[in-house]
């Protein structure tokens, strides 16, 4: 009995045990991390995966100082989309939120009332006012159709007006006595002889690929792909169509159903049947797209591509081999049409660059943060790095940038290494004076050939402002809705007619498919919004 | 399981004379948790963990019916009805989605249903502990590779220029074919490289099916003269039907589940008509567009199907074999 009693006794403990372990296990997470002594800020910062941690950046400790605050970093450096919505929907965020859209600004419409209204603060903000003074359409950018401020973008000044240049690989031309190509049909010979002789003169005539261009998304285009072919039909594209929209003289239309798209479709259809593109170019992804594109050694692969700078695109051994060129003429368009994917609003400005909750308990504190990102010094350091290692201050107003202090990066790794580069916050005066880094310069000057046809741009009547446009909530929601249906539609079309053709016979149906799916519903509403940001710019 | 069975019996037998047995309704109750308070106690977190993760959660569905507002709360937002449903029953993408998810999920089930249990039965043909011990973990290594990295070796192997599977069947003579892009090899690729990376691991409760059979049925089936392939249709086969009939009614219960990590990397643009399915469709709606009311209607109507599917299942196996889950 004694004996029985016992043993009831410790089985009855460990069970307890083990229950109490679990319950433990269970709230060991909530701790929570305290602040609300008016100078400890929590700061959510989203960085490229090659950035190191905020600690290691010297800038950091000067911008506690000027802002008189401590900064506690949250760094995220992957997978940002996902943790988010579980992250606002809760309701539980830190102080600030720094990274170009990090919030976007459907964030701001359907999380309504978690982010913090600046535009009755610009008083404590004077150097984000000064922005806003300086340069409208930083301002405009921010304001909601109601008036408030959530989150401030950021400006850079000094980058190109578009993404994307176009490079065909010289040293080709030369070894098969051709000219650059300056016509559609010129550039179809050009491949074809890229294709059939041994252009890069390794022995074998089946090595080379003649033409190539970046792994559309299963959702819309973007930068270094072959939309770049709608520019010589004149369609003023942005972005390299990722949003699948343009404004055309005022008039907002969609890539996707304009005749010019057909166009470029059946070219691209006959130079895939001529075996002139990548047979991999629907399916392959970005890293193989960009490691066939630096070849074997000194031997290249591919004859005709787009990219940011040729060094970035086909490595700084094989850069040399390629030459920046103009856009391509089509037949029975006049050259005053041609245009090029004007993408300025993208390169030199960050929308939502940084976001402030509207229940922290620090607010001044998290505000001198905010003016504290836009002081002059401190984002020319969150743009490039700090003073001494990145930087050197040469005179009041003028800076140089200094090449990668290890000898051996690339200029763009070294600055997306060391600090937040373009995802950070800040305001690149237009009065100062910046020596460029290399990578930068490069893609300025090739970037030159491409200068007549941007200036045929008009940049607010040819230009789908995305980044200006704060939706209401049902407009966004009926918007992503429809995106979601026809983008898929229509990209998968795409592909299909290029590598198999058919776009002769399924194109009606094809326009009809996407009415359906709500295409022409999508462009109604941005050409509200586009006639009342015109009108917002006087 | 049945350890939790048959516990209380042999307690039950041990200490209380049957005649006690018997007492009316809620002293019944009262007096069987004060005898048995120890089995309630170790199964109490257990409980309590199905409460909290899987019970609780639930009244967030009613944001299907609801109008999603944030300031409002989960539970505030305005009563819509089955607006969502509808909207995505009319959704141009609808049939296609259903199509693909179908089409995908119930290949795999019966693909992936059957490869076990011919990798066990020939598993337990192979003669010798070790070499038996060797092609079982050959064959459920595949188990433990990484999504991501199943899918990169994919792109790898059947890349239309350089794929060592492309290469191979050019040799064979199928020229031309791009297995990451065409939309009549999409599923295909999906299920065979499902089946291979997951069959010797679904194998191993087989395995252990077969280790439980009477020897002495072998040494009788033989010396009445029975060859190698009657032994397995005769003795092996039917020791695994209840095993198979437990695991379809499970399968069945996720038949509209595809796999969401795999389908998502495999998508290209040119296989996009027949790889969105619901789980990719309700992650590009509800997570990067934020319609949550939306996802939570898709989420629940796939549920309630799967649901359907698992009760089925259970009852046309409970009329056919007498083995169910219920």
């Amino acid at each position: 009995m004694k004996r029985s009693v016992r043993r009831r006794t410790t089985a009855a403990v460990s069970v307890a045990a083990v229950a109490a372990l679990m319950l433990g296990a269970c709230s060991g997470g909530g701790e929570n991390g305290g602040g609300g002594d008016g100078n400890t800020v929590h700061i959510l910062v989203t960085k490229h995966a090659l950035t190191g941690p905020m600690a290691d950046m010297a800038w950091v400790s000067d911008l506690e100082e000027m802002a008189d605050v401590t900064i506690v970093w949250e760094e995220i450096s992957s997978d940002w989309d996902q943790k988010k919505s579980t992250m606002l929907a809760a309701g539980d965020i830190p102080d600030l939120i720094v990274g170009v859209n990090a919030i976007t600004d459907a964030d701001l419409v359907t999380f309504n009332g978690l982010f913090e209204d600046l535009s009755d603060d610009m008083d404590a903000l004077p150097n984000v006012q000064g922005m806003f003074d300086a340069v409208p359409a930083t301002e405009v950018m921010a304001t909601q159709p109601d008036g408030e401020i959530f989150s401030v973008p950021s400006y850079r000044r000094f980058w190109p007006e578009t993404t994307t240049r176009q490079y065909i690989n010289q040293e080709w031309l030369d070894n098969l006595d051709l000219e650059v190509p300056t016509t559609w049909d010129e550039l179809f010979d050009v491949l074809t002889a890229f294709k059939e002789e041994d252009a890069n003169g390794n022995g074998d005539p089946n090595d080379e690929i003649p033409m190539d261009w970046a792994p559309p998304g299963n959702s819309g285009f973007g930068g270094f792909q072959a939309t770049s072919l709608l520019s010589s039909l004149g369609m003023p594209i942005s972005d390299g169509g990722s949003s699948t929209y343009f404004v055309e003289d005022g008039q907002v239309g969609s890539i996707f159903t304009d005749p010019r798209y057909r166009t470029v479709v059946e070219f691209l259809r006959e130079c895939y049947a001529a075996g002139l593109i990548s047979e991999e170019v629907m399916t392959q992804d970005y890293s193989t797209y960009q490691s066939v594109g630096r070849g074997n050694g000194d031997t290249a692969t591919v004859g005709f591509s787009w990219g940011w700078t040729a060094s970035d695109r086909f490595g700084p051994q094989l850069a040399d081999q390629y030459t920046a060129t103009a856009p391509l003429a089509a037949e029975g368009v006049d050259p005053s049409e041609v245009v090029w994917s004007y993408d300025d609003y993208y390169l030199n400005y960050g929308v939502n660059a940084i976001t402030m909750s509207a229940q922290t308990d620090v607010h001044d504190a998290a505000l001198r943060v905010i003016d504290a990102f836009y002081d002059q010094d401190m984002s020319l350091q969150v743009l490039w790095g700090d003073f001494g290692t990145n930087i050197e201050k040469t005179g009041d107003d003028s800076y140089t940038v200094l090449p990668p202090a290890d000898g051996q990066t690339d200029p763009s790794t070294w600055k997306w290494t060391t600090t937040l580069a373009d995802l950070g916050p800040g305001w690149i005066r237009d009065d100062i004076d910046v020596q460029l880094p290399a990578d930068l310069d490069e893609a300025v000057t090739q970037a030159e050939p491409l200068a007549e046809a941007l200036s045929h741009v008009d940049p607010v009547a040819d230009v789908f402002p995305i980044q200006f446009f704060s939706l209401r909530s049902e407009d966004s929601s009926t918007i992503s809705l429809n995106e979601a249906n026809f983008a898929s539609i229509a990209m998968q079309n795409w592909a299909t007619w290029v590598t198999e053709g058919g776009v002769d016979t399924a194109w009606d149906a094809y326009l009809q498919e996407l009415d359906a799916a709500g295409v022409n519903q999508n462009l109604e509403i941005y050409q509200r919004y586009y006639d009342d940001y015109v009108a917002s710019l006087g | 399981m049945t350890v939790t069975d048959t516990a209380p019996l042999k307690l039950n037998g041990r200490r209380h004379a049957p005649s006690r047995a018997g007492r009316s309704g809620g002293r019944g109750l009262l007096r069987h948790v004060r005898r048995y308070w120890q089995l309630w106690l170790m199964a109490l977190p257990a409980m309590v963990f199905v409460a909290i993760f899987a019970y609780f959660p639930m009244y967030g569905l009613q944001l299907a019916f609801r109008e999603f507002d944030f300031s409002a709360g989960l539970t505030g937002g305005d009563w819509v009805g089955l607006k969502y449903f509808r909207q995505f029953f009319d959704s141009a993408q609808f049939w296609t989605l259903m199509r693909n998810t179908v089409v995908i999920s119930v290949t795999t089930v019966v693909v992936g249903f059957i490869a076990p249990i011919f990798l066990a039965l020939l598993v337990n043909q192979v003669v010798g502990r070790r070499r038996k011990k060797f092609f079982q973990t050959v064959t459920y290594l595949p188990h433990f590779i990484s999504i991501v990295v199943i899918v990169g070796m994919l792109q790898v192997f059947l890349s239309p220029t350089s794929g060592l599977i492309t290469r191979v069947a050019q040799f064979f003579g199928a020229t031309d074919v791009n297995y990451l892009g065409d939309t009549s090899t999409f599923v295909p690729v999906y299920v065979i490289s499902e089946v291979w990376q997951h069959c010797g691991w679904n194998s191993i409760i087989y395995l252990a099916a077969l280790a439980s059979v009477d020897t002495q049925l072998y040494e009788a089936a033989r010396i009445d003269g029975a060859g190698r392939m009657t032994i397995i249709r005769h003795i092996d086969f039917p020791a695994l039907v209840p095993t198979m009939i437990v695991l379809l009614i499970l399968n069945m219960g996720n038949v509209l589940n595809t796999g969401f990590e795999k389908i998502f990397l495999m998508q290209n643009p040119l296989n996009l008509g027949v790889s969105e399915v619901i789980a990719t469709y309700v992650y590009k709606i509800g997570i990067l567009s934020n319609q949550f009311s939306y996802a939570t209607a898709i989420g629940l109507f796939n549920t309630m199907i799967n649901f359907a599917f698992l009760v089925i299942t259970n009852q046309i196996a409970k009329r056919v074999s007498n083995t169910s889950l219920w």
